[in-house]
């Protein structure tokens, strides 16, 4: 933590804050190549990435060794280049992880890194740096700074407006955060384009009844719901829940399927696993436990909604080994069928459940 | 193809911006009209100068398809574009192939067809607010609507869809006692008829002619429905029995078309009984059994004398004589085929006069 003076620095050498880009006055003392304007920014880049890429960031940031040949000269520009990417890599998932974990303080400067050395390599425009841009504008939502927030968001749409080879997936990316921008303004005319743009896009990179297009169905529903539009905002959650509902079965059974041929030749058992990232398996517990939560608030009618949202839940907690919720939701899912003396077929369809879960919570 | 009157629509404001800009449009006002006096002029500038709002941008930017899709799912029409992106999918899978296929024919794809999307997008989201609102009858006929829309040899395969989608729904409409369901029933029958599987054919012909037995439904066009289904139902029966006499199963084919002739009797259309019992006796003959073949054949020649139709009698003359001969009468045989030459000669049916003659011509050889 050693205090630096602007005036003793060599004449044209700016030296600037790594957070708000203000000029410097302290420096890390551990890697000596990042500057800091004062306490704070350093505690907070130390608490988000600065503690785990310390060491990394000095080959970048000092100048590079006298090599005697051409081809080491390119040798070692190459390896720089390697350890940026690396660097991208590494600071962007760090940052999404701080976003599903709700910390969109500590994102913030992990995410800056990440768009910082994006910068660097792919250069000002290029429609690399929007990945950062979107994590930057989530966090940034996050932490109700909305100018903030649609400052990157236009950057990010300009860098994809510029450039003609954008795939499906990032505009998708791009719309749905315009929407959720916009569903946090409450201009909800704006937001339903983005979001009508989303879910086209989506299902242009992954087909109509993906779970990656059932974000865009999910938020679209919410601002339904807001606009007290409960039937068409009651279509789009069934959507939501049948898509989960599909990739969810369907996962089971190749899983089990494979789990029948192999168990003769290996002898021992599968592991479960939803086969998604810890992104969307967030993802899955924030839409279904919103879907419940308005269920329960609503439909108190039809029971069969419900208990269609709790079966998926339990077999989403049942595929991420979260047995205890796995559990919890499974008792519900009795209670209520018991209660309400649903049609045969439901009861059929609760029971195989129950057995699937409880032959898991034996073997172990 | 029926042709459907311009839709009213009111197109939401995507769309509408985005058809402006089509080639096929009318033109917007030339300038010269526009500016006339100073009111003019300044609607001149709001509308040329004013620069594009966002979605103007965006109508502009994007191509029509899109533009259809973002407007049905902004106004949460989830189902319809389900629907719709699915079929254009197939569009798309179905041109590739074509263009596979052959070099030269290709069919347009559907974005350049706006006015095929028109239509998707109209009757598909008025269809998902009936459904939603549980107006079965709604869906039935906006989907029906599409299906007509689409029934020309080149987009078969989408009114080969709607129809299943009709299908489906009419299941579930029970107030109209089964009328859609009749009609539904009807196209799945004859969709299964294009496709040659005549079996299944004849099972929705047969609910088709079940759901309207004793009832004075008529279609659009004014045909009563039960006519109506008792000749798809004559005609799927006999192209399944002529398959079967092609393989030799003739108690099989004997079954079906007595089944035919029965439901043509019930049918109180003389024309059609009188097919019924033509095919049923040719069936016979193809069997051997001659004498019952005489019979169902002799009741076609009555009832064609009934109708005064020359053209089936001599038809029912020419298969008798032909019994006869296989039967070694040929006295009788002869009699019959010289009527049928005089009536195909009064009637000027050149053709049959040559047929019978070459018979009369081979019997008098045997001699």
């Amino acid at each position: 933590m050693n205090k630096i003076y602007q005036l003793a620095v060599p004449k044209g050498r700016r030296i600037c804050c790594e957070v708000c880009e203000a000029p410097a006055e302290r420096v890390c003392a551990a890697c000596t190549v990042t500057y800091y304007c004062d306490v704070a920014h350093q505690q907070a880049d130390w608490n988000s990435i600065h503690e785990k890429i310390c060491q990394l960031l000095i080959p970048l940031r000092t100048t590079m060794p006298f090599y005697n040949s051409e081809e080491e000269r390119q040798h070692g520009l190459q390896q720089l280049q390697q350890r940026q990417k690396h660097l991208i890599e590494f600071c962007y998932t760090v940052a999404q992880k701080y976003i599903f974990e709700g910390r969109y303080k500590d994102a913030v400067p992990a995410a800056l890194h990440s768009l910082r050395f994006r910068m660097n390599v792919y250069g000002l425009s290029s429609v690399e740096l929007v990945p950062a841009y979107l994590l930057l504008a989530e966090a940034s939502i996050g932490l109700d700074q909305i100018v903030q927030a649609e400052e990157y968001l236009s950057q990010a749409q300009w860098a994809v407006l510029k450039s003609t080879d954008c795939s499906y997936a990032t505009h998708s990316l791009l719309h749905r955060n315009l929407g959720l921008l916009f569903m946090v303004k409450e201009n909800y005319e704006e937001a339903r384009y983005h979001l009508a743009n989303d879910i086209y896009f989506a299902s242009c990179a992954y087909g109509t009844e993906d779970i990656r297009t059932s974000g865009g169905y999910f938020h679209l529903a919410n601002i339904f719901f807001d606009l007290m539009k409960f039937d068409l905002a009651d279509t789009l959650y069934t959507k939501v829940c049948e898509i989960w509902d599909k990739y969810l079965n369907n996962h089971y059974q190749v899983l089990s399927e494979a789990r029948v041929q192999q168990i003769d030749l290996l002898g021992k058992r599968f592991e479960t696993d939803t086969g998604l990232d810890e992104a969307q398996e967030a993802e899955a517990i924030r839409i279904l436990t919103s879907i419940l939560n308005i269920r329960e608030s609503t439909c108190s009618g039809a029971p069969q909604k419900i208990v269609f949202v709790l079966r998926i839940l339990v077999m989403l907690y049942y595929l991420m080994m979260n047995s205890s919720k796995a559990q919890e939701y499974a008792t519900r899912v009795s209670n209520i069928a018991q209660e309400k003396q649903l049609s045969a077929q439901e009861q059929n369809l609760i029971e195989q459940l129950l057995h699937i879960i409880n032959t898991e919570v034996i073997l172990p | 193809m029926t042709t459907l009157p311009p839709l009213p629509m009111s197109r939401p404001k995507l769309t509408a911006l985005a058809r402006e800009k089509l080639p096929c449009s009318p033109r917007t006002t030339p300038r010269s009209e526009l500016i006339k006096e100073k009111d003019d002029i300044d609607r001149y500038l709001e509308v040329k100068i004013k620069g594009l709002s966002k979605e103007e941008v965006a109508a502009y930017r994007n191509t029509y398809k899109k533009n259809i899709c973002v407007d049905m799912l902004r106004d949460g029409y989830h189902k319809s574009f389900t629907e719709l992106f699915t079929l254009m999918e197939k569009w798309e899978a179905l041109r590739e192939a074509a263009r596979v296929r052959s070099v030269f024919w290709l069919q347009k794809p559907l974005e350049e067809q706006p006015d095929k999307l028109d239509h998707f997008y109209y009757y598909l989201t008025r269809a998902e607010v009936a459904e939603r609102k549980k107006y079965f009858e709604d869906v039935y006929d906006n989907l029906y609507a599409l299906a007509c829309y689409f029934n020309n040899s080149e987009d078969k395969w989408v009114r080969n869809h709607f129809y299943k989608r009709c299908f489906e729904i009419a299941e579930l409409i029970k107030i109209d006692g089964g009328k859609k369901e009749a009609e539904a029933h009807g196209h799945m029958g004859l969709l299964f008829e294009e496709e040659g599987k005549l079996l299944e054919a004849a099972e929705h012909y047969e609910a088709f002619h079940q759901l309207t037995q004793g009832r004075k439904w008529r279609d659009e066009t004014g045909r009563s429905l039960n006519l109506l289904s008792c000749e798809s139902l004559l005609r799927t029966y006999r192209l399944l029995s002529d398959k079967m006499l092609e393989n030799k199963d003739y108690t099989q084919a004997i079954r079906i078309l007595i089944k035919a002739s029965e439901i043509a009797k019930e049918a109180n259309d003389k024309k059609m009984e009188g097919e019924a019992s033509y095919y049923l006796g040719l069936a016979h003959l193809a069997a051997g059994e001659h004498d019952t073949a005489l019979e169902d054949l002799s009741t076609y020649s009555e009832i064609s004398t009934e109708l005064e139709d020359d053209l089936s009698l001599g038809r029912a003359y020419e298969a008798i004589a032909r019994v006869l001969q296989s039967q070694g009468e040929m006295v009788e045989a002869i009699t019959y085929l010289k009527k049928f030459v005089k009536l195909a000669r009064n009637n000027f049916q050149k053709l049959d006069v040559v047929k019978a003659s070459t018979m009369l011509g081979d019997i008098y050889n045997e001699k």
